[in-house]
């Protein structure tokens, strides 16, 4: 009977997973690089790669409103924000990192069937800027959480326009090799929805379920900083996504860790014919090794490092800023309605 | 009093804006550096806000502060990842400005947000509060951007206030160098006379203002009336490192020309008794009038007591010297002549007697020398009657008082020999006699640096008392300017001196007798707090930075005392009333000579022909 064993999930308890869930995965999935399942090493990001973008988005959902129209229908609705950005960076270095696009949008999420108009509320102060919400209409059934939903797809679906953007295209052909890597977006978090053709790794933060049968699962533990598992073709059980998946490791794991911590899983698009490799996606995991460990983050100045990125870690922060203070919004809310009604609310709003 | 409200220039650059996320109150406030902008230290700014009522409240300031630092970044070592290029932050630029004026003076914050811009022109004028002074303005310096840093010229010669106080530390501090500057700005400005004629005649304009310089170190001040060799040069050098306009001499609008109208006084060679009266000087040869005083006067204007710099200390002392001091003023009374007559000197009851004793026609002892004069007072006090002395002038003191007195006597006796002597003719002794007032200079400069301690104390004491009593006789109307620097020599804070009581009257009357002191000393806080704290101008060069943190520089705010540790010479800190804040400025290079080595060339004469003048052939 082996000895009993603890080891440490790295990140703090009060984080909303640990970086280490390992539910067992069942679905398909194809060596389509090699078939010989060892560590791959590291390979030098080439010179033509010039930018790299770390693309992310934030939502949230500033009030919960129960409206009427002018026809005396009534619904659920919310004023949301969302906001998706990038930190566009050289991976060698050769200039500081910037944080591009970062606007917050308002949204005024309404079940579909209402008639309204959008809202401009003024601050009392010119110097405070207005928050302008426009219209969007939710999926009809007027589910309470509906305006939450579609403040999030429409984050989504924003950061992913932004995502491809900016990312050279992938040929999924064999005979395109027009393109070049010249500009790569790393995506917080898996690869979600439809592929737009853009060079975009997702990288997941933690490994909430371990796609690799218990005989591979052994290499994530042997893996030397950098290196990576061979690349596979992965297909979930519903069939629904399809894609390149590999695991880097971006830090050793300490003697007290779990030996699979410091290692994260990207993902890329693939094509549905599990044959075929474009050589971009080997590109890509050929660099990510040290582009990663590059962008990692240390443990005293980031409490989900090594996964969390130094700059996503910036880019959250600066998202969370554009969006504004929610307790001077809700006021800013309060305070239109206060005038609305004709009443006098005093100074005490913003 | 408040002038129409006279904002930033719309049109102009915007610097900054007021930040919101450190307190903005009316006396000081942060603002946001626009990219691009360049604010520095001591750069003045104005802010304009509006009221609720759309009143609009300007605020004048001085940037006193400035600082860089990453924002949107935590760690310290961020700045790695930053300059790796995988952390985006941005650069923060903030300077701190301290509030000079509010106009009008409702004393609300700026609104964060509110734009900045440099104060130019007439924005700078109500910064610097110049638009008060008006005619009574006039240039101290030049600020960095090298526009003219006015000084309210009400504020020194005593309508309003008196006195300019300068601190820094000998050599580095150049404190004499910018006294000289702001005599020279003073009286070449024209401002006494624009003063004057808005006075209506109760002052004399430049032309009844005098000043006495004394020299208490080198021969530094004995070539004021010869051009700089050295200041083109100089001058063409600083213009083209700061970057200025102009020639500084031409912006501040004064001529780069050394003084006029200077005499020069100073101490003849001590030498034996009857010796030729030569100027005890090294460097300069031509044009410096030798000084000292007759036994007679030294006796009838009661010079006594400034040979004692510590009388003071013993209440007996005291008492004695002022006794003897009575006693010779009436001896003095008989007769005429540099030497004193005494007819009660019984030679033979004398313990000693002086070789060459002289007598006069009717019998009595002429007094030649300062020796002779202490032999006497000896005698009278220690010899006659047996040793009992003169009761009259023992006036019962015990003979241990006594002999301290001539003992103490006798110590200074070899200084001031030189200084007073009872062998001149008439002619010799109003040629000698030292005339600082009416003489139709308009500088005297007394070169003290050759005397010893006791001397330089007798001959300030001497010659400040003089002009004193001679002030309060004839009024206020001519103002004179009395440069000495040391002052914690002559007024050291915890002893009592007669020269510190004259510069006390100074001090605390004569800004109504127009006599303004420009005093300058290393360390403040050595000199009596009356005389410091009675300037109204007040300067500070480099200090010592433990010298800074004591409560006499308290008028410098916490950062400008930091940075009075590094001034450069050249560079001051002037603070006056009508300003609330310190100011740095910069000054010229002298256009006069400090040394013989920096004596242009205009005297064309060669060499053989000076020499000949020298020589009196």
């Amino acid at each position: 009977m082996p000895a009993m064993q603890i080891r440490l999930d790295p990140w703090p308890v009060d984080t909303l997973d640990g970086q280490l869930t390992l539910t067992p995965f069942s679905g398909e999935l194809i060596d389509v690089e090699t078939p010989r399942w060892a560590a791959v090493a590291p390979r030098p990001i080439p010179q033509r790669l010039e930018r790299v973008y770390v693309v992310d988005g934030k939502q949230r959902m500033e009030a919960r409103l129960h409206v009427t129209d002018d026809f005396g229908r009534e619904g659920h609705a919310g004023f949301g924000a969302y906001v998706a950005g990038a930190v566009e960076l050289c991976p060698h270095g050769s200039r500081q990192a910037e944080l591009i696009d970062i606007r917050a949008r308002r949204v005024l999420a309404h079940a579909p069937d209402l008639a309204l108009s959008p809202l401009l509320l003024s601050p009392r102060h010119p110097q405070t800027g207005e928050l302008a919400y426009a219209l969007m209409a939710t999926q009809p059934g007027g589910h309470p959480l509906a305006p939450m939903q579609a403040v999030q797809g429409a984050m989504l679906a924003h950061e992913q326009e932004l995502s491809h953007g900016l990312a050279s295209a992938v040929p999924f052909d064999d005979t395109d090799d027009r393109e070049h890597l010249r500009a790569l977006t790393i995506q917080d978090g898996t690869l979600r929805s439809r592929n737009l053709g853009g060079a975009v790794v997702g990288c997941v933060k933690t490994i909430q379920t371990l796609y690799l049968p218990t005989d591979r699962a052994g290499l994530l533990a042997e893996l030397k900083p950098g290196e990576r598992t061979p690349i596979l073709h992965m297909r979930y059980d519903n069939n629904r996504v399809v894609r390149f998946i590999w695991y880097v490791r971006l830090c050793e794991a300490a003697f007290y860790h779990h030996p699979m911590s410091g290692v994260m899983r990207l993902e890329m698009y693939a094509p549905e014919d599990s044959d075929f490799l474009p050589p971009i996606v080997r590109q890509v995991a050929g660099l990510s090794g040290e582009l990663l460990c590059k962008l990692a983050s240390k443990p005293h100045k980031d409490s989900r490092s090594p996964q969390n990125l130094i700059p996503t870690a910036a880019l959250e922060q600066a998202m969370g800023r554009s969006m504004g203070s929610l307790e001077l919004v809700t006021r800013r809310i309060r305070s239109h309605l206060a005038r609305e009604l004709g009443l006098d609310v005093g100074g005490a709003v913003a | 009093m408040s002038q129409p409200s006279t904002p930033g220039d719309p049109n102009g650059p915007r610097i900054g804006m007021v930040l919101g996320t450190e307190d903005a109150t009316p006396t000081s406030f942060w603002f946001s550096v626009s990219s691009g902008a360049s604010v520095q230290l001591d750069d003045l700014v104005v802010v304009q806000t509006q009221k609720p009522d759309g009143r609009p409240v300007q605020f004048y300031g001085l940037v006193d502060n400035v600082r860089k630092r990453h924002e949107g970044v935590v760690f310290e070592s961020d700045v790695e990842d930053v300059v790796a290029g995988v952390l985006p932050a941005s650069v923060s630029y903030a300077a701190r400005v301290v509030v000079t004026r509010v106009d009008p003076e409702d004393f609300i914050p700026p609104q964060p947000g509110d734009t900045v811009q440099h104060a130019r022109g007439e924005a700078l004028k109500m910064a610097l509060s110049a638009d008060k002074m008006e005619d009574g303005a006039f240039p101290a310096g030049l600020l960095a951007d090298g526009q003219i840093m006015p000084l309210n010229f009400r504020f020194v010669n005593g309508e309003q206030g008196g006195h300019i106080n300068i601190s820094g530390i000998s050599g580095v501090a150049t404190k004499t160098s910018y006294a000289l500057f702001l005599l020279h700005s003073i009286f070449r400005s024209g401002v006494m006379d624009r003063v004057a004629h808005k006075g209506g005649g109760g002052q004399a304009g430049t032309a009844g203002g005098k000043a006495i310089i004394f020299n208490v170190k080198g021969e530094d001040l004995l070539f004021l009336d010869q051009p700089n060799a050295r200041v083109v040069e100089k001058e063409g050098k600083a213009r083209a490192t700061k970057g200025l306009s102009d020639e500084r001499y031409r912006l501040l609008g004064l001529p780069m020309e050394p003084f006029r109208d200077v005499q020069f006084l100073a101490p003849p060679r001590p030498g034996n008794p009857g010796s030729a009266i030569v100027p005890h000087v090294d460097q300069r040869a031509l044009g410096v009038t030798p000084f000292v005083f007759t036994l007679r006067e030294f006796c009838a204007a009661r010079m006594l007591p400034y040979a004692f710099s510590d009388a003071a200390q013993s209440l007996n002392l005291g008492f004695v010297i002022g006794n003897i001091e009575e006693k010779l003023a009436r001896l003095s009374a008989d007769g005429s002549g540099a030497a004193l007559l005494v007819s009660d000197w019984k030679l033979d009851e004398a313990e000693s007697v002086p070789d060459d004793v002289q007598f006069d026609a009717l019998g009595k002892v002429s007094i030649q020398t300062f020796g002779d004069l202490i032999s006497y007072i000896e005698f009278k006090l220690l010899e006659q009657n047996e040793g009992e002395g003169d009761p009259k002038w023992v006036l019962k003191q015990s003979p241990g008082t006594l002999r301290a007195f001539v003992r103490r006597l006798r110590g200074v006796q070899k200084y001031l020999s030189p200084l007073l002597r009872g062998d001149l003719t008439p002619v010799q002794a109003a040629q000698y006699r030292p005339n600082l007032l009416t003489g139709g200079y308009q500088m005297s400069v007394v070169d003290i640096h050759n005397l010893s301690g006791p001397a330089q104390m007798f001959v300030v004491g001497v010659l400040l008392r003089d002009l004193f009593e001679y002030k309060e006789k004839n009024g206020r109307q001519d103002t004179v300017f009395v440069v000495l620097d040391e002052l914690n020599k002559y007024a050291p804070r915890d002893q009592s001196s007669p020269i510190k009581d004259v510069l006390l009257d100074i001090a605390e009357r004569g800004r109504s007798l127009g006599i303004i002191l420009i005093g300058a000393q290393q360390t403040a806080s050595e000199v009596e707090r009356r005389i410091v704290s009675n300037a109204a101008i007040r300067v500070v060069g480099r200090l010592d930075l433990a010298e800074a943190e004591r409560p006499e520089y308290r008028f410098l705010p916490q950062s400008f005392r930091a940075r009075a540790g590094i001034l450069q010479p050249g560079t001051m800190l002037v603070s006056q009333p009508d300003i609330p804040n310190p100011v740095l400025i910069q000054y010229p290079f002298p256009a006069w000579a400090t040394r013989q080595g920096e004596v242009g060339s205009s005297d064309t004469r060669s060499d053989e022909e000076q020499g000949a003048e020298i020589l009196g052939l």
